[in-house]
């Protein structure tokens, strides 16, 4: 930054014309609750999207045990949007790595068959390239689901829980956003359900509600959703890249509930029209009245 | 010749028989092993190579489905090394021989006394099964060793490892301390890289198959290589080449010190009275050659198809079928397809009979499937299963997709690419992603939007064609309590779905899926199209 853009940007806040500071201020006063960043390097995006957030130490401390958790639901490919980006999950776990996480873990309970889905997503490419043992994707060990009792849960009161998702000490939910025939859209919350066990079809009988009660004991510290490409129609898994529209954006934040009301605003719905963010924002697990929402937008 | 006590000189020769076994038994586990889905589209080796190899197989199956299959050219090796050494791959390369000896060796079974209970019967069998084939009748499958150890590893052996497996390192996951998980957690991941199935199967016939491959096993305590002197068809067609071959063992003679010891420790009872070698029988596995005290036991080469001097008239006599036999045989072979053509097939499976995406049409489709379960070990999802009697007793151990157990995978196509013989042809994932294997049909009885008022379309979430074939439509209902309500009932589009069974697979409901696939609208049978879908045509005449 030149004195120029520093006097602009000084006189502009203090103006009132913009509500961020001007970056040398910024970082320590007000932080958002969501960041949006677009750009066509995603790596990049990621990296600033949590910058803006207040920068990954915020999150993850030296020899913090990290989960990464992507969408790997399905047998498709990154151009087909029905997974979550390795390239974004690739800067996410760039940065766990240096704030120094001693291990990151990416996992999924996929619906189509496991290898494959970790396969095609580009997920095992992506994790080989970092040559590391501390970065490890794994297949789901059935040994590992404890049950959970869900305390707030109003419809949903307990669960077979993916052990690790409940016990690392970062948490970071990576949803790609993209249509859903049931919940009309697959975000943050619906993304969750790739950490539980048990006959999983069955939570779509209250599917909005359970999944703000299983929102309740698989707490995210981050939620960042890949927009860089999403999925209009035929979701979700859909296949046809007429279906996808790509984006090139990231969503970041604190806030699961405030990140998924954002997200459905790609759409061009509302937050209310999502069940799950209904409840959850009832619940009180965030905020989905995006006029109340913090934040800050940014394109690279 | 060697002095008693000196180094018999055909030792050498022996341990270069064990070690060529012992190599041939671990090639065929590594490549069982290989038998999966191993992160490409394509799949680099499979164990499917030994099925192409099988002279029976490839004869059975080219006379049953009247057509040249190429992919078994291979099997023309087997011949002509056959014609040259005789039944020497019995002794050197086979893997259910191997399997035996080792066997043996473990248990220490001593090789029997006995003579060979039914020396005819392998070739009664042989000609039975050429007969039926002849006739169009696929029964080669039942018989062929690989079939049965195949079938018998895949369905029962290997799932049952991974079941004892999880069930131990469950216990030591769960229940014992940290200290010993650090111990025994890397070795179960390291046996779950390297040998284990990637995951528990589930198998239909896993006891049938199981136990025919347990009885071949067990057998060996009642007599050496019970198996493949008694039944083998394949080892009873090798022989028939071996008996011109031109490499066989010189047996003892007037001037050998009729000890014996050549006959009571043949594996094969392959030896007689006078202590000739019936090269139809003899597998080259040298045992004798290393007995012989006096060593006079050699391998001798003569003209191509000869007779070897061995084979006396009373040794032909004992392995030959009699005239009776044959008649038998032919009329067998020959009265069986009259009558399971009469059967009443109430529907052929009730529609239930899904065959794998490539199949062939089937009749086709039956006589050339060999039984070997390639497909069924390959299918990633454990959806394919191995039939009972739902295609009739022809039809035991053919492929059909089971939707409860697990479904077609869209973008798979190995099945097509490990059938030894193309009775599931190879297709391209283009083509497999448009093949309709069957048709899905909703229980609106049971499934929940229409019987209980519940939303639920996890087959629509699922369904796998990028143009949904299980599409829903918003309907208001009043629920029992008076309520209104808008809920998604879902329906399929016939030109879209193509019968892949994840639907049924992934269907919440316990028990009973609300949504099933039945073979109706299958792409191989032009009999079988969707009400609406018929041409109006009849075959022939378009």
């Amino acid at each position: 930054m030149n004195r120029r853009q520093f006097i602009q940007q000084a006189l502009a806040f203090s103006a009132g014309f913009s509500f961020s500071l001007p970056e040398v201020f910024a970082a320590p006063v007000t932080r958002p609750d969501l960041a949006i960043v677009t750009g066509k390097n995603y790596r990049d995006v990621v990296v600033q999207s949590i910058e803006l957030l207040g920068g990954i130490e915020q999150f993850v401390h030296t020899g913090d045990t990290v989960v990464v958790k992507p969408n790997i639901g399905w047998d498709r490919n990154p151009e087909q949007a029905a997974n979550t980006n390795p390239l974004v999950v690739k800067g996410l776990i760039e940065l766990a790595l240096d704030a120094g996480a001693s291990r990151v873990d990416l996992f999924d309970h996929t619906c189509n068959e496991k290898r494959r889905c970790y396969q095609n997503s580009g997920m095992v490419d992506m994790v080989k390239s970092f040559g590391s043992k501390k970065v490890r994707l794994e297949h789901i060990d059935p040994r590992k689901f404890i049950p959970v009792q869900i305390e707030k849960g109003k419809s949903l009161t307990s669960w077979e829980i993916y052990e690790q998702a409940i016990s690392a000490d970062v948490y970071i939910n990576v949803p790609v956003a993209k249509h859903h025939g049931l919940g009309v859209l697959s975000l943050g919350l619906k993304n969750s359900m790739g950490v539980i066990g048990g006959n999983r079809g069955k939570l779509h009988h209250d599917l909005g509600q359970r999944l703000a009660d299983l929102a309740t004991v698989v707490s995210p510290t981050l939620t960042v959703i890949d927009a860089t490409r999403i999925l209009l129609r035929n979701g979700p898994q859909g296949g046809s890249l007429d279906d996808v529209k790509q984006l090139d954006q990231v969503i970041a934040s604190v806030d699961p509930v405030a990140a998924d009301a954002y997200g459905t605003t790609l759409f061009g719905l509302v937050p209310e029209d999502i069940a799950s963010t209904v409840a959850a924002n009832k619940m009180g697990l965030g905020q989905m009245d995006l006029t109340k929402v913090n934040m800050r937008k940014k394109t690279l | 010749m060697g002095k008693a006590g000196s180094v018999n000189r055909y030792r050498l020769w022996y341990w270069a028989r064990v070690l060529v076994q012992l190599c041939s038994l671990l090639l065929f586990l590594f490549l069982f092993i290989k038998t999966d889905y191993s992160g490409s589209d394509t799949i680099e080796y499979a164990v499917n190579i030994l099925f192409r190899i099988d002279p029976l197989l490839a004869f059975c199956t080219m006379l049953a489905a009247r057509t040249f299959i190429a992919l078994m050219i291979p099997a023309l090796i087997l011949v002509v090394l056959s014609l040259f050494f005789g039944r020497f791959f019995c002794g050197w390369l086979c893997p259910m021989g191997g399997f035996l000896d080792f066997w043996r060796f473990c248990w220490r079974i001593k090789t029997s006394r006995k003579e060979t209970r039914y020396p005819r019967l392998p070739r009664i069998l042989l000609l039975f099964l050429l007969v039926c084939a002849l006739f169009g009748l696929p029964f080669v499958g039942y018989f062929d060793p690989f079939s049965i150890l195949v079938r018998g590893l895949v369905q029962a052996v290997y799932p049952a490892i991974r079941f004892i497996s999880d069930s131990f390192f469950g216990y030591t996951y769960h229940n014992l301390p940290a200290a010993v998980n650090l111990v025994t957690e890397p070795v179960y991941a390291f046996m779950q890289a390297t040998i284990l199935p990637f995951e528990q199967r589930f198998y239909e016939l896993t006891l049938v198959s199981g136990l025919i491959l347990a009885a071949v096993f067990f057998s060996e305590f009642f007599q050496s290589r019970f198996f493949c002197r008694n039944v083998c068809p394949l080892g009873a067609l090798l022989g028939l080449f071996g008996r011109y071959g031109t490499m066989s063992l010189r047996g003892g003679d007037e001037s050998c010190g009729k000890c014996t010891l050549c006959r009571t420790g043949c594996r094969m009872g392959a030896v007689d009275e006078n202590r000739k070698i019936l090269s139809s029988t003899c597998i080259l596995c040298m045992d004798c050659m290393l007995k012989c005290p006096k060593q006079i036991i050699h391998p001798q080469l003569r003209a191509p198809l000869t007779t070897a001097a061995g084979d006396t008239m009373t040794n032909s006599r004992e392995a030959s079928i009699s005239r009776r036999q044959f008649l038998v045989c032919l009329s067998a072979g020959a009265a069986l397809p009259p009558l399971l053509a009469v059967r009443n097939h109430g529907g052929k499976g009730q529609g239930t009979l899904i065959r794998p995406p490539g199949a062939l049409i089937e009749q086709e489709f039956l006589s050339s499937c060999v039984r070997c379960g390639e497909c069924i070990q390959v299918c990633i999802t454990n959806g394919l299963q191995p039939a009972f009697f739902q295609a009739g007793l022809e039809g035991a151990f053919t492929p059909y997709l089971l939707a409860r157990s697990g479904y077609c995978e869209f973008n798979c196509t190995l099945c097509g690419q490990v059938c030894p013989t193309g009775a599931i042809e190879p297709l391209e994932l283009d083509q497999k992603h448009t093949r309709k294997i069957g048709h899905a049909w909703f229980d609106k009885n049971i499934c929940l939007p229409f019987a209980k008022n519940i939303p639920c379309i996890v087959c629509e979430e699922h369904c796998p064609t990028p143009d949904k074939a299980i599409k829903f439509n918003l309907v208001e209902v009043i629920t029992g309590q008076g309520e209104r309500i808008t809920l998604k009932q879902p329906y399929v589009v016939d030109e879209l779905c193509i019968g892949c069974g994840i639907c049924e697979t992934k269907c919440p409901l316990p028990g009973r899926a609300a949504i099933f696939v039945t073979n109706t609208g299958e792409d191989r049978d032009p009999e079988n199209r969707l009400p609406g879908a018929e041409t109006a045509t009849i075959d022939g005449y378009s």
